[in-house]
């Protein structure tokens, strides 16, 4: 007789949000230290 | 022998961040898409139900911090004889987007491990010695940080990253070394892999979009690097 697979949906949805949060929050310091990195500066008038 | 590159400019780096920048968004799209494959269209694992679905993330995440270290140690190893920034950019980009990497390894690792092995983590060879690669790339950073000299700062970094590249090997056989909890390859083996179609499917489309995600965060990291090169040959004119 087949068996249920467990339980455990909680441990998936938060392995994935861990992941998201990590590769969301690395792109948004990249694009942030992109931008000020390569941005033009005025020199003094 | 040394190769001696033009200074690069801010319209250069504009550039390479743009692209950087879109080709990360593209695959973090895609792995938005591996995402809904893994959970909508791929079989549960009736042993160790929905909690295996963490090995879509969880390997392609691995293979993605190894790749990104090992090259590390080559684009060391080529620095200490081509002397070329180039390299040195590459090399520095490539280990920040390897932790990473690492990060999502280690914790979605844990995270599956609890409700499979009863623990969040045992200190084997295959969990230990990925945590000490890891350390040891965060030294990296950490060493980069805290040398201002360009040329001191890229030779003793490319010898800690060749140390790294000596690493990776040991970490992908220590299940074979070893006795260990984590299992043996699945795919990376001598013999063909031994998953279903579907599994196997949805592994390889998370894996290739992890491997994109890879390129545009070094393209973009090396972009960032190359602006802040420029600003210094810049002020040193």
């Amino acid at each position: 007789m087949p068996t249920e697979p467990p339980a455990n949906g909680g441990y998936m949805v938060a392995g994935y949000l861990v992941t998201a949060g990590i590769l969301i929050g690395y792109y948004l310091s990249l694009l942030r230290r992109a931008r000020k990195s390569v941005k033009s500066e005025k020199g003094p008038p | 022998m040394t190769a001696i590159a033009r200074p690069p400019t801010l319209d250069q780096a504009r550039a390479v961040t743009r692209r950087g920048l879109a080709m990360s968004a593209v695959a973090l799209v895609g792995i938005a898409g591996a995402c809904v494959l893994a959970l909508g269209f791929t079989p549960t694992e009736a042993r160790q139900g929905l909690a295996q679905k963490i090995f879509y993330l969880h390997v392609p995440a691995a293979w993605s911090a190894l790749l990104a270290f090992s090259l590390v140690g080559v684009a060391g190893a080529l620095y200490l004889w081509l002397e070329d920034s180039r390299l040195d950019r590459f090399s520095a980009a490539s280990a920040e987007v390897g932790v990473a990497f690492a990060a999502v390894m280690l914790t979605t690792g844990p995270i599956w491990a609890k409700p499979i092995w009863g623990t969040w983590w045992t200190w084997d060879a295959r969990l230990t010695l990925t945590l000490f690669l890891f350390f040891l790339f965060v030294g990296y950073l950490a060493l980069r940080a805290a040398i201002h000299d360009r040329q001191e700062r890229a030779r003793f970094s490319a010898v800690l990253g060749i140390m790294g590249l000596l690493l990776v090997p040991f970490v992908h056989l220590s299940v074979y070394l070893f006795r260990t909890l984590h299992p043996q390859p699945i795919v990376l083996k001598p013999s063909a892999p031994s998953l279903p179609w579907e599994m196997l499917r949805t592994l390889l489309v998370s894996t290739v979009m992890f491997t994109l995600l890879y390129v545009g965060y070094v393209t973009t990291r090396y972009g960032i690097g190359l602006a802040a090169d420029a600003r210094e040959h810049r002020d040193a004119d």
